[in-house]
């Protein structure tokens, strides 16, 4: 106390040396801002890929804007492609933002941190029991993407391939007179901070030979009805191990990031990608030197399996600034039409929206995707996309991540199948401990 | 040197009172006006000063290190996930999991074996280009520039450099390919070679911050040791042995403390390099694994655990290194 009152201006010094921490310490998240014009000021996370460049989202964001007046938008970006991880560590240093798009839900759904859509407004989306939690939706189902097998139709000609394979024995015989020619038949990726880019060859296998037969795999995964070891998983596994270890799949890609991943394929150091819906705008914007064609990952029997996913879209903190406001804002950057035809032609998305239809000047490999979506929805053959699951009965957090990590060395020839399913649920049990 | 003088000068007697003389009466007004202050006056006084200058660093510091480090340990004692509440608290049961935990100690190996590479590739690599460029000239000043270059640039910008380079089909292998190695290693795609490629790459952005420390202890040696040395007989190796390297142990336990630091935080390279793989935790450090556990499975509380098991080896390690290359900065 005497040194208060003998020498205030220490007093005062350090009042203001902590207000000046504490202000620093202050999380910059939502609760009412409100930025210098009235508006409400809103935080919403992107993120940046090859095909979502920042102009992309700056004019998006620009014409949601311009329908609900009333909103300053404040674009994050994610570090990576990983804006899930990015979210959990914003929400963990009180800034989780007040939108997202292309979240998965998982986690925060249940943790109450999102806001419920209600069945008004899903009112115009094709599909809007995709992906529910106990129910409820917490993502807007805007748009499906599927994961099909892009490939170089000059190299399968010049290896006597004639046409796409329809079965899995023919897709083998596919890689191996590929092989014989010279040709590396599958491109696939994962280094570098992308490791998620390595799993599909899995997502397929696992489509064709688990999902296919059993839908809720994972759900039955989560009651301990099944687990990774069973042979139908290891089998699964098998297949990518086999791949590799054949020769199809060049291992020289295991060092390569998401983008030099798919900078390969247009070089010609491989025949075919299996790669996400995505891929078709980025074939038909930037050509590469061949022309591409698609086709759905076969099936032993030939039947369609499809792996796809339909969510994709905005999902709105229950603790936004303006609750309301922020889902109008969201609603609006998902429905606006020349946002969705930027998405279509940017992305590849395949629309969920009621009443829409895409640009008429999509390219041949986008228009050849759609095709092949649809044979497979027809077919009743569009099953789900392991590890890239939404909603009830997807990975629990963080497997996706050791999934792709162990499919690393499945590929490199240093796991087996029976080691990586004893690896998965290990990983499972220690997520859900 | 002036507390020393203080010391010795002692204030005059206060003169006897009713001695009436008028100087002596004037300096004992003066006495009473402005007393001597006493040694604990002037050290209360000192401390309020101290205090007072210190007292904003020390809140920063408090506010932004030391109530973060609480708060992590005491989520170390808690079972913590942001997305299942509720925390409730478990004791030790996160450190006693630690120690059957298999990624953990993989982590930890990894970090263990960059963090080596990392102090003794830095150390000789920094002291012998130092004593290449112990010399004067204007090629030898932009050379030093050159090689510290690395030091200033982002951890994250270097790493997408090197993995240009270091990729299966980079640079590297590129130019191996063309003097006949027909199937290059993949530095970042063998599981077997990753870890070494990471600490490669850790290892060359901290080499030139050993340089320039290397560079000012080469400085700091009196060039008469040099010469007497020379004079009693020594060859150039007998120098650096006898004279250099002894003289260069401040310098060696400034480099040697902040390697082994700044391996065992290793987190960029890793992140951008390889994201702990090929394959599970290959290359996980465990900055890496502390991260991955909190942000990608929620595990808050386990991941606490660890960063306080990572803080306290750290400053474990750091301490008895210290004491150890101090001991030899005394002796020499």
């Amino acid at each position: 106390m005497r040194l208060t009152t003998r020498n205030p201006t220490f007093l005062r010094a350090g009042a203001l040396a902590g207000a000046l921490v504490l202000a620093g310490c202050t999380a910059g998240g939502s609760g009412g801002d409100t930025s210098e014009d009235g508006k409400v000021a809103l935080t919403f996370l992107t993120f940046e890929t090859p095909n979502l460049d920042a102009e992309y989202w700056d004019a998006a964001i620009e014409r949601a804007s311009a329908e609900v007046p009333g909103v300053t938008v404040k674009k994050l970006v994610s570090p990576s492609a990983d804006r899930t991880g990015y979210a959990k560590q914003l929400d963990s240093t009180g800034q989780f933002p007040d939108m997202m798009i292309g979240l998965n839900p998982a986690g925060f759904a249940e943790a109450g941190k999102l806001a419920e859509w209600s069945d008004a407004e899903l009112a115009n989306y094709a599909q809007p029991e995709a992906n529910t939690y106990d129910g409820k939706v917490y993502q807007l189902p805007y748009s499906t993407q599927a994961t099909l097998v892009y490939y170089n139709k000059e190299a399968f000609a010049r290896a006597g391939v004639d046409a796409p394979p329809r079965t899995y024995g023919e897709l083998l015989d596919a890689a191996a007179d590929l092989r014989a020619e010279g040709i590396n038949p599958f491109v696939v990726g994962g280094g570098g901070k992308d490791t998620w880019a390595d799993m599909f060859p899995l997502i397929c296998t696992v489509a064709t030979d688990i999902y296919k037969q059993t839908p809720d795999w994972l759900s039955q995964r989560n009651e301990g009805k099944v687990k990774f070891t069973d042979p139908a998983f290891v089998s699964a596994a098998q297949k990518v191990a086999d791949l590799a270890d054949e020769g199809y799949i060049d291992r020289a890609g295991l060092s390569r990031t998401y983008a030099d991943t798919e900078q390969a394929f247009r070089d010609g150091k491989g025949a075919m990608y299996p790669m996400g819906t995505w891929f078709s705008a980025s074939a038909d914007t930037k050509k590469p030197g061949f022309e591409t064609g698609v086709f759905a990952w076969p099936t032993d029997d030939g039947s369609a399996a499809l792996p796809g996913v339909t969510g994709g879209g905005m999902s709105v903190s229950s603790q936004a600034a303006d609750v309301e406001l922020a889902k109008k804002w969201a609603r609006a950057f998902m429905e606006d039409e020349k946002n969705l035809d930027a998405a279509v032609e940017a992305d590849g998305l395949i629309i969920d929206i009621k009443g829409y239809s895409p640009p008429p000047g999509m390219g041949p490999v986008y228009r050849a995707t759609v095709d092949a979506y649809e044979e497979a929805l027809d077919a009743d053959g569009v099953v789900n996309s392991f590890s890239q699951e939404t909603g009830d009965g997807s990975l629990p957090p963080g497997l996706a991540d050791k999934a792709a990590a162990g499919v690393q060395k499945l590929l490199s020839g240093s796991m087996t199948a029976e080691e990586f399913g004893e690896y998965m649920d290990s990983q499972w049990d220690k997520a859900t401990r | 040197m002036e507390i020393k003088t203080r010391r010795r000068v002692r204030p005059p007697a206060a003169a006897p009172p009713g001695t009436g003389a008028a100087a002596g009466g004037q300096r004992d007004v003066r006495a009473k006006r402005r007393p001597a202050p006493s040694r604990r006056a002037r050290s209360r006084a000192g401390l309020r000063r101290f205090a007072l200058f210190a007292a904003p660093g020390l809140l920063v510091y408090a506010a932004l290190v030391l109530v973060p480090i609480g708060i992590a340990v005491g989520y170390g004692l808690t079972d913590k996930n942001p997305f299942d509440p509720p925390t409730e608290f478990v004791g030790l049961e996160n450190f006693t999991d630690l120690s059957s935990d298999d990624e953990f100690r993989t982590a930890l190996k990894n970090t263990v074996v960059i963090t080596a590479i990392v102090t003794l590739a830095t150390n000789a690599g920094g002291l012998a280009i130092a004593l290449l460029l112990d010399r004067r000239g204007w090629l030898y000043n932009a050379l030093r520039s050159v090689f510290f270059v690395p030091v200033v640039l982002s951890a994250v910008v270097v790493s997408v450099i090197w993995q240009t380079i270091l990729v299966d089909d980079g640079l590297l292998n590129s130019m191996l390919r063309q003097v006949g190695v027909a199937d290059p290693p993949g530095w970042l795609s063998d599981p077997g070679l990753a870890l070494y490629t990471v600490s490669w790459v850790i290892a060359w952005q901290g080499l030139g911050f050993c340089v320039v420390i290397y560079l000012a202890g080469l400085q700091g040696i009196p060039q008469e040791l040099h010469e007497a040395a020379a004079i009693d007989g020594c060859g150039p190796l007998m120098r650096f042995r006898h004279v250099t390297w002894p003289m260069l142990a401040p310098a060696v336990t400034i480099n040697t403390v902040m390697s082994l630091i700044g391996g065992f935080k290793a987190y960029d390279q890793v992140q951008v390099l390889t994201n702990g793989g090929p394959g599970p935790g290959t290359t996980s450090t465990l900055a890496f694994h502390v991260v991955q556990t909190a942000f990608s499975g929620n595990h808050i509380g386990y991941a606490s655990a660890m960063a306080a098991v990572m803080l306290a080896m750290v400053a474990a390690i750091s301490v008895v290194a210290l004491r150890l290359l101090q001991k030899r900065e005394v002796s020499s």
